[in-house]
Order: C-alpha cells, then sequence, then structure tokens
C-alpha cells in the first residue's frame, strides 16, 4: 500500500513528473548512445586489427619477444600447431616467417616487415585477402610474388606488376636481396599498416634464406573474441616454454584504450546523472514543499518518519526508473539500428584510416555495460531523494497541519 | 475513569525572544466517554492544547497523562506511535490522503498499525458503513462531498481503535446540513459506544451539543461548564 502510495504520488502532477520523466530518459539515452558510438569505434578498430594482422593470439619463441630476428624460431612448431587445431574453437591457425627488411623500388626504398606466408592458411586468420585493391591475392604458379599495401605502393611510386627489390638479413647473418613482382595491392582501414607490411609466399623467403621450413609467428583465430580466454590460457600453460600471447598483449595501446574507454563511458554517464540528479532532487523537493500539510496529517496519525522517508526514496526511484528503462529503451532501438545500418563517416576518411577506423561505424555496447548502470540510476535516485525526504521528515506535525 | 489529565501544563512559544503563553498553568482532567468542546477566542490556546492533548506537540511545563501514559516527556518517534494506537484525528480541512480512494484512506491507519490486508478491507468497509458512506467507498477525496470527507475522516479516526478522538474545528468547513449530520454521527458514536472526543471549536451547534464546554482565555481555563446530565453522570 506504501508502495501504491508512492507511485500514485508520482502521478499526481502529470506534466512535472513527465518533464522529469523526459529529461531523464533522454539524457540517458544520448549518453548511452554516445558511449555505443565509442564503444563501436573502438570495436571497429580491435576488430580490424585482429582481423588484419593480430588475430587472438599469437605465438612466438621467447627469444623473439627481444630481438625479433628470424633465426628465434618455434621449436616443433608443426606439433603446436597440431595440438592448437585440436581445440573445437580455433577457426584458423597460420605460421608466418617475419623478417623486418627494406623494400626499394627504382627511385626509393622503405622500410618494411616481411611476412612469409602460407597462402591458404593465412586466408583463415586474416582478412588482407579480402582488401584487394589491385590485382590479385597471390597467383598459384608464379615465384616472388609480392602483395604490399597501396601507401607503400604510392611511397615506392610503383603500381601492380611493378618489380621490387627486398633486402634483409640471413640466418647466417648475411645481407639478402631478392626481386618480387607486385600481384596485388591491398587497402586497409589503417594506412600505417599499408605502409610497413608486405606479404611473399613463405617458401619464396625460405628458399632465399636457403633454409628448412621454420615459423617465427602462430597466428591462431578463434570463432569469437569472448572465446579468448578459455582457449588461450590453457594453450599458455601447455607451451610453457613459449610466448603465447593475447591480442590485449600484442596490441596494448588498444587494451588500454579500451580500459579508458570503460571508465571514461562510465564518467560520461555518471555526468548526465549528476546533471539529472538535480533535476530530480528540485522535482522532489517541489512534491515536498507542496504536500507539507499531508505529510503532517500522515505523521499526526502514526505514520513513522521512517516511513515517510521511504515513501519518498521510493517516489524518486520510481520516476528515475521509468525514465531510466525509457532511455535505456530508446538507447537500445538506437544502437541496434546503427549497429546494423551503420553510421556513415565517409567524410573522414583520412583521418579515419590513421586509426585503423572503417568509413562505416557500427554502434555497439557490451551487456556488461548495463547492471552497472542500473546501479547507477538507482544511487543517483537516492542521493537525489535524499534531501527532500530529510526536508519532509523534520518537519512538524502541529505546524504542517496547519500550513495552506 | 480519567482518560487525558493536565498537571500545571504551560506552552511558551519563542521562549529566547518575548514569551507567549499560549497555554498557562492548566490543569485539566477528561473522562472516558466525554462529548467535550473546547472554546475561546481566537488566540485563547484551544488549538496549543489540542495539539498537546494530541501528542502533536510538547509541553513547555507540566505534565500530560493520556491512557495512564506520561506523554509530556515522550520521544518523537514514541509519540508517533502512541498517537497512532490512542488518538483519533479529524481535521478542519478533512486532510485525506487525495490518491486514496475512501476505504483506502480508512485501511492506510490500520496498515501503519501492522494489521493484516483482510482484516483492513473488513474494517475499513464495516467504519464506512458505519459513518454512512457504504456507497462510497471506491471514491477518491475530489469525488466526495465536504461532509462525506469529514465522515471518512472520522472513519479513519476510529479505525485505529483510538482511546478518544480529537477534532480541530471538524464543522469549520461545512454546510449546515452536513455540519448536523456530522455531530449526530459523532454523538451516536459516544453515546453507542462510549467514544470520547474532545472539539477545539467556535461552531455553535457543537457547543450546544457538547456534555460538557472549557473556554479558554490566554492560555488559561476561564470555565468549565458541565451541561449534559448524562455527561455529569459519567463524570
Amino acid at each position: 500500500m506504501l508502495l501504491t502510495l508512492a507511485w500514485r504520488n508520482i502521478w499526481r502532477n502529470k506534466k512535472r513528473s513527465l518533464i522529469i520523466i523526459s529529461a531523464i530518459a533522454v539524457g540517458l539515452c544520448c549518453g548511452l548512445f554516445s558511449s555505443a558510438t565509442m564503444f563501436g569505434m573502438w570495436d571497429s578498430m580491435i576488430n580490424t586489427t585482429i582481423d588484419r594482422d593480430l588475430g587472438h593470439f599469437q605465438i612466438h619463441s621467447k627469444a623473439f619477444e627481444d630481438e625479433k630476428l628470424v633465426t628465434d624460431t618455434i621449436p616443433n612448431f608443426e606439433n603446436v600447431i597440431a595440438t592448437i587445431k585440436t581445440n573445437n574453437n580455433v577457426t584458423g591457425v597460420s605460421s608466418r616467417i617475419l623478417i623486418e627488411g627494406m623494400a626499394s623500388s627504382a627511385t626509393t626504398s622503405n622500410g618494411v616487415r616481411i611476412l612469409g606466408i602460407n597462402t591458404e592458411t593465412e586466408k583463415k586468420v586474416t582478412s588482407v585477402y579480402k582488401h584487394i585493391v589491385q590485382g590479385s591475392y597471390f597467383e598459384e604458379n608464379w615465384k616472388n610474388q609480392i602483395v604490399i599495401g597501396e601507401k607503400l605502393a604510392d611511397n615506392l611510386g610503383i603500381k601492380e606488376k611493378s618489380k621490387i627489390v627486398l633486402g634483409f638479413q640471413g640466418i647466417d647473418g648475411s645481407i639478402i636481396y631478392g626481386a618480387f613482382r607486385v600481384t596485388g595491392i591491398f587497402k586497409t582501414e589503417s594506412s600505417i599498416f599499408d605502409k610497413s607490411n608486405v606479404f611473399v609466399k613463405e617458401n619464396d623467403i625460405l628458399r632465399l634464406i636457403n633454409s628448412d621450413k621454420i615459423s617465427n609467428e602462430i597466428v591462431v583465430r578463434l570463432s569469437s573474441v569472448q572465446q579468448v580466454d578459455s582457449v588461450y590460457i590453457p594453450i599458455k600453460n601447455t607451451f610453457s616454454n613459449l610466448s603465447v600471447k593475447y591480442w590485449g598483449d600484442l596490441a596494448p595501446e588498444l587494451k588500454f584504450y579500451y580500459d579508458m574507454l570503460i571508465v571514461q563511458m562510465n564518467i560520461f554517464v555518471g555526468i548526465i546523472l549528476f546533471a539529472l540528479l538535480f533535476g530530480i532532487t528540485n522535482t522532489m523537493l517541489m512534491s515536498v514543499m507542496e504536500r507539507v500539510r499531508e505529510f503532517g496529517v500522515l505523521m499526526a496519525v502514526g505514520m513513522k518518519r521512517s516511513r515517510v522517508f521511504f515513501m519518498i526514496i521510493m517516489e524518486t526511484i520510481s520516476l528515475s526508473f521509468i525514465g531510466g528503462i525509457i532511455g535505456l529503451i530508446l538507447a537500445l532501438i538506437l544502437i541496434q539500428y546503427f549497429g546494423s545500418v551503420g553510421i556513415n563517416l565517409s567524410a573522414f576518411t583520412e583521418g579515419l584510416s590513421q586509426w585503423s577506423l572503417g568509413t562505416r561505424l557500427y554502434t555497439s555496447l557490451p551487456f556488461s555495460f548495463y547492471p552497472p548502470l542500473v546501479l547507477m540510476i538507482l544511487a543517483t535516485a537516492i542521493i537525489a531523494a535524499l534531501y527532500p525526504a530529510l526536508k519532509a521528515i523534520k518537519l512538524k506535525p502541529a505546524t504542517a497541519i496547519r500550513t495552506y | 475513569m480519567v482518560l487525558i489529565e493536565l498537571n500545571q501544563v504551560s506552552k511558551i512559544y519563542d521562549e529566547t525572544i518575548i514569551p507567549i503563553h499560549a497555554v498557562d498553568n492548566v490543569e485539566l482532567k477528561i473522562e472516558k466517554g466525554e462529548f467535550t468542546a473546547i472554546v475561546g477566542p481566537s488566540g485563547s490556546g484551544k488549538t496549543t492544547m489540542l495539539n498537546l492533548i494530541g501528542g502533536l506537540d510538547q509541553p513547555s511545563d507540566g505534565k500530560i497523562t493520556v491512557d495512564g501514559t506520561d506523554i509530556s516527556t515522550m520521544k518523537p518517534d514514541a509519540l508517533i506511535n502512541f498517537r497512532l494506537h490512542h488518538i483519533g484525528f479529524v481535521f478542519q480541512a478533512y486532510n485525506l490522503i487525495p490518491v486514496f480512494t475512501a476505504k483506502e484512506n480508512v485501511e492506510f491507519i490500520m496498515l501503519l498499525q501492522n494489521i493484516s490486508k483482510v482484516e483492513r478491507e473488513k474494517r475499513a468497509v464495516e467504519f464506512l458503513q458505519a459513518v454512512g458512506l457504504q456507497d462510497r467507498i471506491n471514491s477518491k477525496p475530489t469525488e466526495l462531498s465536504g461532509g462525506q470527507q469529514q465522515r471518512v475522516a472520522v472513519a479513519r479516526a476510529l479505525a485505529s481503535t483510538p482511546s478518544f478522538v480529537l477534532a480541530d474545528e471538524p464543522t469549520a468547513n461545512l454546510d449546515s446540513v452536513s455540519a448536523e449530520s456530522l455531530l449526530d454521527l459523532m454523538e451516536n458514536l459516544n453515546q453507542k459506544h462510549n467514544m470520547t472526543f474532545v472539539f477545539s471549536t467556535h461552531d455553535s451547534r457543537v457547543i450546544e451539543r457538547a456534555h460538557r464546554v472549557i473556554t479558554l482565555r490566554d492560555g488559561r481555563i476561564e470555565s468549565d461548564e458541565i451541561r449534559n446530565e448524562l455527561a455529569a453522570q459519567q463524570k
């Protein structure tokens, strides 16, 4: 009955209640949508990075971590790959040879990371083959094919079918040069990646360095990012002699950005709720001041102060939750809609590519964001109710009854 | 049986500036079953005395005993609890909860007393029947006339099964028909159920019906007139 009373009290002044409910709903909706936009950016950034290059986790020899030399190979890498493949959540495993070198055209040269790949398995872990803008990913039977980024091609002043010379240090320390023909030019969301990475077939590299099969890096792709912990931790424990790192370790700046983003989003929504707090307090204070005589009567006839206090808190919580739920529903609809259709940001292509972002932004907000939000709304309502509730219970019934 | 007893009770307002003796050294005893009116000009201390008897205010000096309990030194929360179980209030402006129906208004007091829902509903209907509002139990205060609202207020006051009912100018806002009807109801409850009523009033209709009329002036009892044989016998 006390809850009924609180609920009906909210609707005594419909216009005022609807205004504050609308303010809460719109404020929260905007806050959530902005957060979903920020999170969508990060999601896009991390997904494109995982898709393009990182995979969900990678394995290297521990020595490779320090110097990144081609000689720091993964021992028995084929056994490692076979073990990883037994996990049902693994959708792709690919081995790479990694060498730091120089790519030179007739006119200029550029420092690059040379990735010696198995073209078929690489397709299962990264998506560079989907970003070919000129030529093709790799032809079947040619030797010394190379796939380079558009930015590098521009820098070197070359195009498809042009020749390019790669220079790098071999296993014995000697400098090796190899001429490659550009079969494909890719363009990803990251101009930095496009400028500094070239893909060649691993057999071509092995032939140049005169080596048997080796691997500097194993890239693993899972069916979803949520499964990283459940797969990578057991593998990390199994191969304790190797360095097993998930995307957060491999791209700590992205992990840091994610952590900061969560804090930032909470602060952002917190600021919105803090601003709303004053509005709610004002509404409740007006409501209390209009009902001074009624509170006087309630206390006169025997309603304990704690119950009066609780009633005002309940009124405020109900008011806030109505606004909160409407805001949440509106935000969810907007986030779902723009999560599937996306927001067109093609006007900012150049700037976005610096941040590995695509031109279409898909909003998303993790479910884990919502429970703390509900608690934040609850806390806001309680804080907002405190002053009006204290004001009400401080009333003296004898005086309050005669207030008109 | 003495129900209400005031021993040398004083209430002084603004003690630090200019002391106003709203109630000045009053001695009073009200017996169970009385139908008493406290009268006097504005500023004579009627409302203050009613507040003191009802535990809405505390005396600056003296002792107030209600139903055998000294309420003059009770803490606010204890006083609220005491009022809930011992005193029924009827106010000049009815003061019903506007968002509740007549039945819910009556039930609410019993809710505060932690009476079960089934019992509350049963008793609320009984009390509303007793005040002649059986066909308006689901009406909200705004749908009732002033007289009907005051009847709901009486039912609400009785619902807590109080030791006595304090009525502050209960007929002040009513037309003469409604006022007479309300007074009939209260008189009837007094005679049939021996319910004690203490009124603060200016209304001659209430004064005419009162068994005892206490006149206040400047916070003191100027006269205390027992006007009814029945009340006199009870005393």
